[in-house]
């Protein structure tokens, strides 16, 4: 699976007055991504070769597609990519990351393949993946490193939580410590940075809101606040900016709208109007979403533009979870009916 | 080598000013054989850069000819040699340049340069701050506000004014699409329309008419002549760097870039010949073509199809003069170049405004004055002492004005004990259009080369092929401000 | 990511035979490449053509994170521990004098600088060489990288793995080197990041690299002091500065600093409440001068600085001496300030939201309702606010309800 960038361009030719989501080419785009070994670009992004499955599976069962790619070769690829200590690399050979075991665990989440893990994974099956994810928690400040190098951002709780709970092993790690470090995090208006004093930046508030709600303690985010400053990332187009006074951009469509649904704010923005932004951005012809209207599309994109529209309950498209950016129907069947009755 | 007078020359240009030089440039690099030449013995015409010793030869030439132009009334003023501190160095410690320009960053002349490749021997340096002189205060000179930040710092801008100045500003860089505004207005005088649309004290508009490097005062700036000029100088403001809007080709400024372009035409095949002018031409018919056989002043005749002269027939009534005064200061004058934006380079030139009538009781001030301080690093004198070009518009007491310009300005730079070493006085005549006076380059001088040149390949193709200067954008020049790209 | 902010490019016919085998041919070079590093590496061939090799592909993709690892094995397991000549090529920097002057470390250490208890596999346990750390090599070679990546990052200044990279190099030399010279490669690092942020003010991987590089010069390890006046000096700086006023990144740096700043100043209340008005001073003629086109990023400090006057975790930060009293009175003010302020600013969304939010405020902090005169004017702000943000308009419909209760 790649993410290498276009052919597509976002609204080539002028979309009707009426927008409409173009759902088969954006089918047979995810199905191409991996036909495209002839182009430089496909090799030069293979350190996001995981990640890039992700988005497209992700992408594909939202528009109610999760046969479009086979399951099987999905499973062989995730298990390939897992290295000897149990963590997830980009593609076969390359280094783990929390970044990509997160992404490794959630394509198997989603064509319920966890259970190959035992079969077929690495000694240990999940536990194994479960003590690579919990041996990069830093026990004295409850956050987590990405991978054996040490680097702490606020996004590797996010990828933790994430991986841990579908694998139904947070207890392998502290908890309230991880919450403590992300209310450190937290800032006077209401958002995250990537570590403690750094600035608000949604695809952190993104993390920390995610994570928090994982771990059932939203009580901690200022709810207010936070809903002020995210709603106010709507520009004057619809589309949403990632931080004050900057361009808006269709991956911050889901990073800030699931955030403002996680607190319940999700009605503080004009919906209409970022859905006609998403839309704006796909390429009706050739499939997928760009950033901005007239830039090329890619998968990354096309994932979150996506995410994006069916948070918003567009017409047609699965219903997603906020915390996990999956389906929801993929989320209750791992995690259990209780998971959403949960208050 | 062949004797000019073998070549059938398709341009014969007379003069070496910078429209001259950039249009031979721009005709040599479109395959034309052009010969220039000059009656000076030195490059540039009227805006040639000078040593001392250049200096006192030109003076006795303009001093011995009541009819010379563009310039008169010269007049020369040294420090006595004395008390043993430091006074003028060697003659070529100093270039000074008669007509010295600064270019806004927005100019197409940068662009030109850049695209004629022409840039790559010159050197350009920031014009950092600008100064409006201001007798009634205490401190006399007062940095003008470099764009909103400085703005929002200035302490002596009421916090309504500061809102009432942002509304113009923005007003102003968008004055294009906003004519309902101000076309009604368009010969009105700035300052009244300052006052009443945007409610501008007469302090803020002494301000903002200080941009547009008017020699009028302020209320009797055309609004539609003033707009375009203070947006260009806004929106120029960090196009190459944070903190300032305009540069200075080092080494003695539109003389420099006169040379450059000179040297780059005659690498594309332009022949120079310096110390000779057109003395006589007639119309000759050769082989059924018209050419022009033209004596020159060192005897020797050539055969052109085409003569741009040095610039004639036009209406004397409405010729502007100026008066300038090209100072020397025995002091770097670093309070007058200061860094205050993070990042922002050095500048090399500060430009000082004198308001009409802000000059101290007893010197009839009608117009503004503008006093361009260049530091030595513009490679124009030695380190600690500075040059300074004055200039206002000539009237009875343009020189006295000029002087309580340079002493008040001395007055309000105590701390650096600065002290005039040289004094060089003279009046400047506009020669095509005011263009040629104007203390920023103007865009309009590029307009006509680049008509003058579009006549000729027309002329000569029948269809015109190429383009001018061949505009193509350079590296790093455009901003680059999108960074939606901070991925997750 | 992939393709952000990519324009569109003019349509263009398909690649041309002479483009698909040129294009193959780059595919194959860089597929050669990688699997050359491959092999070199599982033959564990810590050398400085390895290294070199590493450098050819990073350049071409420096977000191939699993290559920097290569290269962080390379050195710790091989390179720092290998004679200082076998440096020397690769020293980038003419200058070697440091090289001369240091002794070697005295430290014999093999322990891992992993921070974490996870361990790749990949990695050999037991470095072939315990000796790392004699300080010519190992900073001829951090200096060499260090020089390395600075061009790389000038082209991809938003690659997370570059400034992790190049921040891991630099705790190598904490580790590797006497403290002095390992401060004085910090050092450098403020200059660069300076640099960086110049370019790009908004960079929130230059803000936060900022941050590392000043706590890693404060630290005791590295014989540091506070810098908190320098670094708040620098914030000050940054906002006069292009484009600063819609810095929000720097006036959020402000607001972190602005505690730490006053405790280390032992400042007096008197100090205190005297910083408070000159920072409500620079704030509102930042507002009154940002204010067109209306920016978010002034008021979004002004929230901040009121934050620490209305809301009960925010006291501490700036005045924590403040009676109840003295807290009602400032917001009375700025209140006042506010209304003045929307005279010939009518159009200004963010004053009424503002007028509103600290309306509400001051009533919670004297534990009251709104009076009549009070709940009138929030109705008049509530509807500009309709009126002027239609976008936000659910925002508005709870701010009603809470209005009301």
């Amino acid at each position: 699976m790649s993410l290498v960038s276009g052919p597509g361009r976002a609204g080539g030719n002028a979309l009707p007055d009426e927008l409409q989501l173009v759902i088969e080419p954006h089918v047979k785009y995810i199905q191409s991504l991996d036909t495209r070994k002839d182009e430089l670009e496909y090799w030069l992004t293979e350190h996001l070769r995981l990640n890039g499955l992700y988005w497209g599976l992700n992408a594909l069962h939202l528009l109610n597609r999760p046969d479009a790619l086979p399951r099987k070769e999905t499973i062989d690829f995730v298990l390939s990519c897992q290295a000897d200590n149990g963590g997830f690399g980009a593609a076969p050979g390359h280094d783990a990351h929390l970044l990509y075991t997160a992404s490794a665990v959630q394509i198997l989440a989603m064509v319920d393949g966890i259970g190959e893990l035992e079969k077929r994974g690495k000694e240990g099956g999940a536990m194994a993946v479960g003590k690579y994810i919990a041996d990069l928690q830093n026990r004295e400040t409850g956050t987590f490193a990405g991978d054996e190098w040490g680097e702490e951002d606020t996004r590797f709780i996010c990828c933790a939580f994430v991986g841990l709970s579908l694998l139904k092993l947070l207890n392998l790690v502290d908890l309230d410590k991880a919450v403590d470090y992300i209310v450190s995090c937290a800032n006077f208006d209401g958002g995250y940075g990537v570590a403690p004093g750094a600035e608000s930046h949604s695809g952190q508030i993104f993390a920390c809101c995610a994570a928090l709600t994982i771990a059932r303690r939203l009580d901690k985010v200022d709810k207010d606040k936070l809903g002020m400053w995210l709603s106010e990332r709507q520009v004057e187009g619809g589309g949403l900016n990632g931080r004050p006074e900057k361009l808006e951009d269709v991956c911050y469509s889901w990073w800030v709208s699931s955030s403002l649904s996680m607190i319940g704010r999700l009605h503080w923005i004009d919906g209409g109007k970022l859905s006609r932004f998403i839309l704006n951005c796909q390429d009706p012809e050739n499939g997928g979403l760009a950033d901005r209207p007239g830039d090329m599309v890619d998968v990354f994109h096309t994932n979150f533009g996506l995410a994006g529209l069916a948070l918003l309950e567009f017409d047609g498209l699965e219903e997603v979870d906020a915390a996990y950016c999956m389906p929801k129907k993929v989320v209750e069947r791992v995690l259990g009916p209780e998971y959403y009755n949960y208050s | 080598m062949e004797s000019l007078s073998d070549t059938k020359w398709d341009v014969l240009i007379s003069g070496t000013g910078l429209q001259n030089s950039l249009l031979a440039l721009a005709l040599s690099r479109s395959g034309k054989k052009i010969l220039h030449v000059d009656e000076n013995v030195y490059y540039g015409g009227a805006e040639a850069a000078f040593s001392l010793q250049e200096v006192d030869e030109w003076l006795e030439k303009i001093q011995g000819d009541i009819s010379s132009k563009p310039f008169r009334n010269a007049s020369l003023w040294k420090a006595e040699a004395s008390d043993g501190t430091a006074g003028l160095s060697f003659s070529r410690a100093y270039t000074l340049t008669l007509s010295p320009q600064i270019i806004y960053s927005r100019s197409k002349l940068l662009s030109n340069l850049v695209s004629s490749k022409v840039y790559r021997q010159l050197e350009f340096q920031a014009v950092g701050n600008w100064w409006i002189y201001d007798g009634e205060t205490e401190a006399s000179l007062r940095r003008l506000p470099n764009g909103r930040e400085d703005i929002s710092q200035d302490k002596s801008i009421d916090n309504r004014a500061k809102r009432s100045l942002m509304k113009f500003l923005k007003f102003v860089v968008n004055y294009e699409n906003l004519t309902e505004t101000w076309e009604p207005h368009a010969d009105s005088g700035l300052a009244g329309f300052l006052s009443r649309k945007f409610q501008l004290s007469p302090s803020l508009q002494s301000v903002i008419s200080a941009l547009t490097l008017s020699f009028e005062p302020s209320d009797q700036i055309p609004v539609k002549w003033a707009l375009p000029r203070i947006a260009r100088h806004l929106t120029s403001i960090g196009v190459f760097g944070p903190g300032f809007g305009a540069v200075v080709p080092k080494w003695g400024g539109a003389a420099e870039i006169s040379q450059v372009a000179c040297r780059a035409g005659a690498v594309g095949g332009g022949v120079y010949v310096l110390g000779t002018g057109i003395k006589t031409s007639e119309t000759v018919t050769e082989d059924g073509e018209q050419l022009s056989k033209v004596e020159l002043s060192n005897g020797e005749n050539v055969k052109t199809r085409r003569i741009v002269g040095k610039n004639t027939g036009h209406d004397l009534a409405n010729l502007k003069s100026v008066s300038k005064i090209i100072a020397v200061v025995s002091s770097p004058l670093t309070s007058l170049f200061q860094s205050s934006i993070e990042g922002s380079p050095l500048a090399a030139v500060s430009v000082l405004v004198f308001p009409s009538k802000s000059l101290p009781e007893g010197t009839a001030q009608p117009n503004p004055v503008y006093i361009m301080v260049h530091s030595s690093e513009t490679g124009e004198c030695p380190s600690n002492q500075c040059v300074l070009y004055a200039t206002t518009l000539k009237s009875d007491n343009s020189k006295a004005v000029l002087e309580a310009a340079l002493s008040a300005l001395l007055k309000s730079t105590e701390d650096d004990e600065g002290k005039l070493l040289y004094s060089l006085y003279y009046e400047q005549e506009q020669q095509a259009s005011y263009a040629s006076l104007d203390l920023a380059f103007n865009d309009e001088i590029l307009q006509a080369v680049e008509d003058q040149w579009k006549t000729i390949m027309a002329d000569d193709n029948g269809t015109l092929e190429g383009s001018f200067m061949q505009f193509e954008d350079r590296e790093g020049m455009n901003n680059d401000d999108d960074d939606g790209d901070e991925g997750f | 990511m992939a393709s952000h902010g990519v324009p569109r490019v003019a349509e263009t016919a398909q690649r041309t035979e002479a483009q698909r085998l040129e294009e193959e041919r780059q595919i194959r070079e860089y597929r050669d490449l990688e699997e050359l590093i491959s092999a070199k590496i599982a033959e564990r061939q810590y050398t400085l053509e390895v290294l070199e090799l590493t450098s050819k592909l990073l350049k071409k993709n420096p977000e191939y994170y699993t290559i920097w690892n290569v290269r962080r094995r390379l050195l710790i397991y091989g390179l720092f521990s290998k004679p200082s000549d076998s440096s020397s090529h690769l020293t980038a920097s003419p200058n070697s004098s440091l090289t001369d002057t240091t002794k070697a470390s005295s430290e014999n250490s093999s322990s891992s600088t992993i921070t974490t208890s996870g361990a790749s596999t990949t990695t050999p346990q037991n470095p072939a060489f315990p000796n790392r750390g004699r300080n010519g090599t190992t900073l001829d070679l951090i200096r060499g990288d260090l020089e390395f990546l600075f061009p790389i990052m000038v082209k991809y200044p938003k690659c997370y793995w570059l400034w992790n990279y190049r921040l891991w190099l630099l705790q190598e030399a904490n580790e590797s080197l006497e403290s002095d010279i390992a401060r004085e490669l910090w050092n450098r690092e403020l200059i660069l990041v300076g640099k960086m942020l110049v370019k790009d003010s908004r960079n929130f991987h230059g803000w936060g690299y900022r941050r590392k590089v000043v706590s890693e010069l404060e630290s005791p390890k590295l014989g540091g002091r506070s810098m908190v006046e320098s670094e708040f000096e620098y914030t000050t700086k940054m906002i006069h500065g292009d484009k600063g006023l819609s810095n929000f990144s720097a006036w959020h740096r402000r607001s972190k600093l602005i505690p730490r700043l006053l405790d280390e100043r032992n400042a007096s209340d008197e100090t205190r409440r005297q910083f408070l008005d000159d920072e409500f001073e620079l704030i509102i003629s930042a507002m009154y001068t940002d204010s067109y086109p209306y920016q978010q990023s002034a008021w979004f400090y002004y929230q901040f600085l009121m934050t620490t006057l209305t809301d009960y975790v925010g006291h501490g930060s700036i005045t924590p001496n403040f009676t109840p009293e003295d807290r009602a009175e400032y917001v009375t003010r700025q209140l006042v300030i506010l209304k003045d302020m929307l005279d010939g600013a009518e159009d200004c969304k963010w004053i009424y939201n503002a007028l509103i939010d600290y309306t509400m405020a001051l009533c919670r902090m004297e534990e009251r309702k709104p009076d009549l005169d009070e709940r009138q004017d929030c109705a008049t702000w509530l509807a500009e606010l309709r009126k002027l943000d239609p976008d936000r308009s659910g925002r508005w419909d709870d701010l009603e309800k809470s209005l009301r209760d």
